[in-house]
């Protein structure tokens, strides 16, 4: 039976063949009960096959993949019984309304909460008089995400709910993805924008190619979110260089561009107060950078350890989110 | 124009395979026929009672065209000419709204416009591609008539009327498609066009006047409304009269320049004919189940088909009265048909046994239209939200498949009530409004195998379920229909589920065929919900 102590989510070395091509190549996966559990990964790298094989909609290759302790292909009425899910695509039966889509969604896995119905229709601003083929993406993903926290569930999985959100409707979201965790919910939230990551999640999966290439707290992966800082000044770049925190210090024009790490941004900051900064832009990195540090460790594009140093020169564009 | 052409040549390639079905399809039946009037009624004597026959009978007439002598072009002409021309007008209406509308609603015109070319270049292309594949249909069909062995000249121009009418609902659907606001309403409405103009030609041929020593029949004026009937006054291989081909193209220009014309003083998105863009606020408690979405997602469309079979209902009840007085007042008809077919009631349920057959093919139909719901479901990543929730697969295939047989169903009894109520008023004799309703209902069980085959294949492979559900539609139509025709070896006939519907109300009940038609129906049904749970649903 399922306890407190055992996963919401668990997959083991879970494989999806699909044809030739291999979309997840043994994942292993937990979410604990009341976390809110990132799930990150470039294009293609198997997250939402991994929230379809949850969802009991496609079969495992091989490996197990459990929800609730509830195998999802075998029992899917069962394991679906107190999940609710936002489609990364989501599209909706043209004719019908948007308060129709809302009900049905809603009405299918029991019925909609009145109360929080008619509160997130207000937060989200959302019209639901209107037939559904008029909605622009955000508002299909609202009405998505409407449909899902208006009946309470305990686990949401979420595939990139926020990317057609404006920065409003963000901010409801994440309070609603909150709301719902301090009501003891887990959620998983498949997203490659790090920053919202960062901001939700407790625990954080990185997935790339099919396999997790990282998993942990986001302060045991602090070391991957560096701030990239692209300066014009005077110092010179060796000097920056010597210092603690400065990493892949290089010249481009003449502007120098570095990335620090989280733990020695004051130190960092310091430092440029008396570098005779005119100008500066600081950005996250991007995940893909993040990647593509990772595999340009190894270059046979074998899985790194989370402890290795970060690799020197990429490709990636300054602040490009993904 | 160069930027015409490439839109034009990227809208070929995606429909290549499309057309190419339809063109060979089409040409393909178009040889089957001219082969089968070659080989089956070689002998003039036999073809001039072929003929003799249809002429005298309204229900030939209405259903086939005008007879136009006994020189196996012409007999085949008759025999073919309407049903081709359908299926051209459908093939160059659905090409167009797929390349104008659809490409509207998908948001790919907004990605084409944004390059540089014109507002109305895409659909000067689908013009120019729709232009293209007429002729090559025209090509094709005389390619098959020739190769029948039917004369070269009259075969090039029967294709030509073939070409000309699937020309005219090219323009047809393009401004049909400005006008509409959705891909949906303008397949539908252009799609029920070509079925008025067949309808239009079959009431004007039905009514037309019998020159019995020539064998050669003149439709009545409705027909003149028909682009089909149009066609038909070709006669390709008698009188060999262009002029209607000239007003076919003719008409077919002014439509496509109107389209061209309203394309470009409109918005993108915008319709003529405005949509409703508001629905209620909250759901209706029926709406919220998995029947209950398919019933709602159904009943736009239910309501069509059951008004297209009241339409042929009727007409089959009301040309009663006419093939009555049409024996009535020409005794020489009379002992022909009465050697053929013993009293005039039977004639009279002749003609609505031979109407109801086509009824069972339009039910067939609709059921599988309902069936398919199912794959575009799941094709555009809806089934995924509603198979998220706590309910199994099964219920949803079940949901949408009783709504499959309640369209099947309604279907066949709106035709059969629409008959009988006509039959009735016009008081035209023959069997009684309750055997005739019945005898529509009769075909259901047959019908019902169509969308059962369909619902298999999409529990095996959502993939194939479009392509062999229509397929084996067309299957069983060519061989329950055209089997006896076309000479097949009649266990190849007895594949067609319509064989084995009884032929009421010229024939009499046969429980055995309906019976054994549900069984294999419900069989069929019953390994596709136990089939989709062994599959992955696919993604998007």
């Amino acid at each position: 039976m399922h306890t407190e102590s055992t996963p919401v989510v668990h997959t083991s070395r879970l494989v999806k063949n699909f044809g030739r091509t291999a979309a997840l190549a043994g994942l292993d996966l937990t979410v604990m009960p009341g976390e809110v559990h990132g799930f990150l990964g470039p294009n293609g790298a198997g997250k939402s096959t991994t929230l379809r094989i949850l969802l009991g909609l496609i079969r495992p290759t091989s490996g197990t993949a459990r929800v609730f302790g509830i195998d999802p292909w075998a029992e899917p009425v069962r394991a679906h019984r107190d999940v609710a899910y936002v489609p990364g695509d989501v599209t909706f039966w043209p004719n019908l309304s948007g308060g129709e889509v809302i009900d049905l969604l809603a009405g299918l896995r029991g019925g909609a909460d009145e109360t929080l119905r008619r509160q997130l229709i207000e937060e989200f601003d959302f019209d639901p008089r209107r037939k559904a083929r008029t909605y622009s993406k955000g508002n299909r993903q609202k009405a998505a995400l409407i449909a899902a926290f208006s009946r309470r569930a305990k686990l949401y999985l979420l595939d990139e709910p926020s990317s057609g959100l404006d920065p409003v409707m963000d901010a409801v979201f994440r309070r609603h993805v909150r709301r719902v965790t301090g009501e003891g919910a887990t959620v998983l939230l498949s997203s490659h924008i790090l920053a919202e990551v960062e901001q939700l999640c407790d625990r954080v999966t990185i997935i790339g190619s099919g396999a997790a290439v990282e998993s942990g707290t986001l302060a045991e992966l602090r070391h991957l979110t560096r701030t990239r800082f692209r300066i014009t000044a005077t110092v010179q770049p060796d000097v920056l260089a010597a210092l603690q925190g400065f990493h892949n210090v290089r010249v481009d024009g003449d502007a120098i561009e570095f990335d620090a790490d989280a733990t020695h941004l004051g130190a960092v900051l310091d430092a440029l107060a008396s570098a005779g900064v005119t100008g500066i832009t600081a950005a996250p990195p991007s995940l893909e950078e993040l990647f593509l540090r990772h595999y340009s460790d190894q270059p046979d594009g074998q899985q790194t350890q989370a402890q290795q140093a970060p690799a020197e020169q990429t490709q990636a564009q300054q602040g490009q989110v993904l | 124009m160069r930027a015409v052409l490439r839109l034009a040549l990227l809208q070929a390639r995606r429909d290549r395979a499309v057309l190419a079905a339809w063109i060979l399809g089409i040409a393909g039946l178009g040889y089957a026929a001219a082969t089968a009037i070659t080989t089956q009624f070689a002998a003039d004597t036999e073809r001039a009672a072929l003929v003799a026959v249809a002429a005298a009978s309204p229900a030939f007439l209405f259903l086939r065209g005008l007879p136009d002598g006994i020189s196996f072009g012409a007999v085949t002409f008759f025999q073919g000419f309407s049903f081709t021309a359908v299926l051209a007008g459908l093939m160059g209406a659905f090409l167009v709204v797929r390349h104008t509308r659809a490409d509207e609603d998908q948001g790919r015109f907004e990605l084409v416009g944004s390059t540089g070319v014109t507002r109305s270049a895409p659909l000067q292309a689908t013009l120019l591609l729709g232009t293209f594949a007429n002729v090559v249909l025209a090509l094709a069909v005389a390619g098959g008539f020739i190769g029948a062995g039917l004369p070269v000249e009259g075969s090039f121009l029967a294709g030509a009327a073939v070409g000309a009418v699937g020309l005219f609902f090219v323009g047809t659907a393009a401004l049909v498609a400005q006008v509409m606001p959705s891909a949906r309403t303008a397949s539908g409405t252009a799609a029920a066009l070509v079925g008025a103009a067949y309808l239009l030609r079959g009431a004007g041929d039905a009514l037309g006047t019998a020159e019995l020593s020539t064998l050669q029949v003149t439709a009545a004026w409705p027909s003149l409304l028909s682009p089909i009937g149009w066609g038909q006054r070709i006669r390709p291989f008698t009188e060999a009269d262009p002029l209607p081909l000239l007003v076919l193209a003719g008409a077919a220009v002014i439509l496509g320049g109107a389209a061209v014309a309203l394309r470009r003083g409109r918005d993108l998105g915008a319709s003529y004919v405005a949509a409703n863009e508001s629905g209620p606020e909250r759901a209706r408690r029926g709406l919220v189940s998995l029947p209950g979405l398919a019933w709602r997602l159904q009943r736009g469309s239910l309501a069509s088909w059951c008004f297209t079979a009241a339409v042929m209902g009727a007409v089959a009840g009301g040309l009663g009265p006419v093939v009555r007085d049409a024996l009535a007042g020409n005794p020489a008809l009379m002992e022909l048909m009465g050697r053929l077919v013993p009293g005039e009631e039977a004639m009279v349920d002749l003609f609505t046994t031979a109407m109801l057959g086509i009824v069972g093919v339009l039910a067939a139909a609709a059921g599988i239209q309902a069936v398919l719901r199912l794959r575009a479901e799941e094709a555009e990543g809806r089934a995924e939200m509603l198979l998220a929730v706590p309910a199994s697969r099964l219920r949803w295939l079940a949901g949408t498949l009783a709504v499959a047989v309640i369209t099947t169903t309604a279907v066949a009894a709106a035709a059969g009530a629409a008959a009988a109520a006509v039959l009735t008023v016009s008081q035209a004799g023959g069997s009684g409004a309750g055997t005739v309703f019945a005898a529509a209902l009769a075909h259901v069980p047959a019908a019902l195998v169509f969308p059962a085959v369909t619902v298999l294949v999409f529990a095996l492979a959502s993939r194939w379920s479009s392509a062999v559900g229509w397929g084996f539609l067309a299957v069983g139509l060519v061989l329950g229909q055209f089997g006896e025709l076309l000479g097949l070896p009649v266990w190849m006939q007895d594949l067609s589920p319509f064989r084995h519907s009884s032929a009421m109300p010229a024939e009499a009940f046969d429980p055995a065929g309906a019976v054994l038609m549900a069984a294999i129906a419900i069989a069929l049904a019953a390994a596709a919900g136990r089939l989709i749970r062994e599959r992955d649903l696919a993604g998007y």
